[in-house]
């Protein structure tokens, strides 16, 4: 399991993943309020890749490629 | 119902939600095993291969957990627009309580991220 360092990172991970087999690819994003901590997982059963963050400014990010990501998994 | 979950997650002050996403091709059952009678696996994996390939069809599966509660659901092409209208304002709404980063810490990030980067491709 790798952890990517920045969000940059993370997204070409992501495009990478879902470029080769959309099928299997998959996103997890998981919220702890007690820890104030946003932890988001992508998976294609082989490779898995992990962000962690505290930071507000991240929700918009997550947010945007969440929605990219629906596009994509919707058009396909 | 997702606001609840996370509303209730606040309250409880405990637990993580978790949102997972991803493609729906419309099969419920699983495939049959292909060293199965081969009428099964020529039936069974065909038709999988067929929703599959086809594309335009496929959707977007969606869950969402807390503890024992659990929440999902399929999103359509139809419905992508204005589910994810709701779904990023919902988001947005309810992921707070995560710390803002100060415009230096910002900028001395951003700097130290490409610092590096400079060093890593001269290295290289």
């Amino acid at each position: 399991m790798t952890i990517a360092e920045t969000w940059e990172q993370f997204a070409q991970v992501v495009d990478m993943m879902f470029a080769e087999d959309p099928k299997r690819c998959r996103v997890t994003v998981s919220y702890q309020p007690a820890q104030g901590v946003l932890v988001l997982k992508v998976t294609n059963d082989h490779v898995t890749v992990k962000y962690k963050t505290e930071h507000a400014q991240d929700v918009k990010k997550l947010e945007k490629l969440t929605s990219q990501l629906m596009r994509q998994l919707v058009s396909k | 119902e997702l606001t609840k979950l996370f509303q209730k997650s606040k309250s409880s002050g405990t637990g993580t939600v978790r949102i997972t996403m991803k493609q729906y091709d419309g099969q419920d059952r699983h495939r049959p095993r292909k060293n199965r009678q081969p009428r099964r696996r020529a039936g069974g994996s065909g038709s999988g291969d067929a929703t599959s390939s086809g594309g335009g069809e496929c959707g977007c599966l969606i869950r969402a957990t807390l503890n024992s509660r659990k929440l999902s659901t399929v999103v359509h092409q139809k419905d992508v627009n204005r589910f994810q209208l709701a779904f990023s304002s919902l988001l947005k709404g309810n992921i707070d309580g995560l710390k803002k980063r100060d415009k230096k810490a910002a900028a001395a990030a951003t700097a130290a991220a490409a610092a590096a980067a400079k060093a890593k491709a001269k290295a290289s």
